[in-house]
């Protein structure tokens, strides 16, 4: 046994990729930056929801000038790196006057808010990941809209509801359950989009991983913190994988609406 | 211009309507007394739908007037909001929203559009269910509806709105074959019951029964109309024996 251990952390590749000295080191530290990390994916998620569901509506716009600028926004973010787009937002943002004006206003913002990290920093990180979920939200939003059987909006609007009315009581609540699978996919995915972060010097769990394993010439923090952003997504991935099933009996069950699956968001570049 | 008849509650007048070039209705003028029950028969693609449609303006008419009671339905001005509130309609694919039970279905456009309170709109909930037959299903979805009670369900929904006339577009073709005597079976009750009905259906014996006015449609006019007798012992024109010899 002792042998084994002697072997294990001497070996090359196991002493820098696995080494239970180091990872019982980085465990800790890690685990800290694990709710940095969480409160940045769900965060920019929740702030993504109305962004996104204002710029599906605008796609959906009979106006070519709401439509246009809507359409030019969600082609620009999706087509461009999300890395680039932190880069640019994030220090983009404190250069503007009025973030400047709006920190003098409120210096408490400079002080630690959450988990020892400043607000400023909370700020900006869940303006550019929302601004990036968003884009891809809108879509998720527009197919699961338009995916709702056109009979449903006549059978509302013959009853005398108005559009409004009609678009919250009725269309938006059949789409709320169509597209909860791929909301938690484009979660997961924005999830492990936080690790982006880690390049502007905010100290979610890649970030610690990356000073762990500088100061210690060892990979294995990379490991723990793999662990953790697995501990997340592997049992969402099963929710999703459970929700779909879900979802394909009750529409199969039904005569009315026509079931219409949205396809799962890839990102571009995602796939090999 | 307003020569109508004091009772019509429903008045077309030289009613257009094109989807792109084409042509689906050219110029039809209809007059829909109150209490009474029209069919209109006719081949498929024959605009009968459309008419209906024009209506309660779930269709732009391109031409025309639609007047509803005093209210020129397809007028700008108009708030039709306001005027779809006392039209029922009944579609062919029911349409009935999934996320809701029977009853929520019911409840869901008295509570916002008519404003009713909570007891009221579940009072007449369940007396609308109870009368087309489903006070056992109040609390089921419609996925767990057969396709003849959820159209019951959907006659339900418009009962529910007191409307002053009701429109039926050809709500027993998706139906099997054995569903379909229970929602005809409504219609007769709602019939008899004085309801101004305007009745698209292939269902001959129906417009048999129960018509007032029966009104042969082809290619976007009304081609012959009259009593149930006379159009379907005496047709006059040969596009109606034609579609008549068809069909039986």
């Amino acid at each position: 046994m002792e042998a084994l251990l002697q072997w294990w952390e001497t070996n090359a590749i196991t002493r820098l990729f696995f080494s239970f000295e180091v990872i019982a080191g980085a465990i800790p530290v890690i685990l800290r930056a694990f709710p940095v990390s969480i409160t940045f994916g769900l965060g920019s998620f929740i702030f993504g929801i109305p962004i996104g569901l204002a710029l599906a509506f605008l796609k959906m716009s009979k106006s070519r000038w709401l439509r246009w600028p809507a359409t030019m926004y969600v082609d620009f973010i999706r087509g461009t790196p999300l890395f680039l787009q932190v880069l640019v937002v994030y220090f983009g943002l404190t250069l503007l006057p009025a973030y400047q004006d709006l920190i003098k206003a409120y210096p408490w913002m400079k002080q630690p808010f959450l988990f020892g990290i400043d607000f400023t920093v909370y700020l900006r990180g869940f303006f550019v990941l929302s601004l990036n979920s968003s884009a891809y939200m809108a879509e998720i939003f527009r197919a699961g809209i338009q995916s709702i059987h056109r009979g449903q909006m006549e059978a509302a609007r013959s009853l005398g509801m108005t559009i409004p009315k009609a678009m919250f009581f009725v269309i938006i609540p059949q789409t709320v359950r169509r597209i909860l699978p791929t909301m938690t996919s484009e979660f997961i995915l924005l999830f492990k989009d936080t690790a982006l972060l880690a390049a502007v010097g905010i100290n979610e769990m890649t970030q610690r991983a990356r000073q762990f394993a500088a100061g210690e010439f060892n990979m294995s923090p990379y490991v723990v913190a793999a662990a953790f952003y697995l501990l997340l997504t592997i049992p969402l991935g099963r929710l999703v994988a459970r929700l779909e099933e879900k979802l394909a009996e009750s529409e199969g069950g039904s005569t009315a609406g026509r079931p219409s699956p949205i396809v799962n968001r890839v990102r571009p570049g995602d796939s090999a | 211009m307003t020569t109508a008849t004091p009772e019509a509650i429903v008045r077309i007048k030289g009613l257009k309507k094109s989807f792109g070039s084409l042509e689906v209705l050219k110029g039809v003028d209809l007059e829909v007394t109150k209490g009474e029950v029209v069919v209109i028969l006719g081949p498929s693609g024959s605009g009968k739908s459309t008419l209906l449609r024009c209506v309660n303006r779930l269709e732009e008419p391109t031409g025309g007037e639609v007047w509803f009671e005093d209210v020129m339905v397809n007028a700008p001005k108009t708030d039709i909001n306001r005027v779809r509130e006392r039209i029922g309609m009944v579609f062919q694919s029911f349409n009935l929203f999934p996320h809701l039970t029977a009853k929520g279905n019911v409840m869901l456009a008295q509570r916002l559009v008519l404003k009713r309170s909570k007891e009221e709109t579940e009072r007449i909930a369940v007396e609308q269910l109870t009368r087309v037959g489903l006070a056992d299903k109040i609390d089921n979805y419609p996925a767990q509806l057969s396709g003849g009670q959820q159209q019951r369900v959907a006659i339900a929904r418009s009962l529910a709105m007191d409307p002053h006339v009701m429109l039926f577009d050809e709500v027993t073709s998706a139906l099997d074959p054995e569903l379909v005597r229970g929602v005809l079976d409504v219609m007769k009750l709602l019939a008899k019951g004085g309801m101004t009905m305007l009745v698209v259906t292939h269902e001959m014996g129906f417009a048999r029964d129960v018509a007032d006015r029966v009104i042969f449609m082809d290619d976007g006019v009304i081609v012959e109309q009259g009593s149930p007798g006379q159009v379907f012992d005496n047709p006059r024109h040969e596009r109606t024996q034609d579609f008549l010899g068809y069909i039986s």
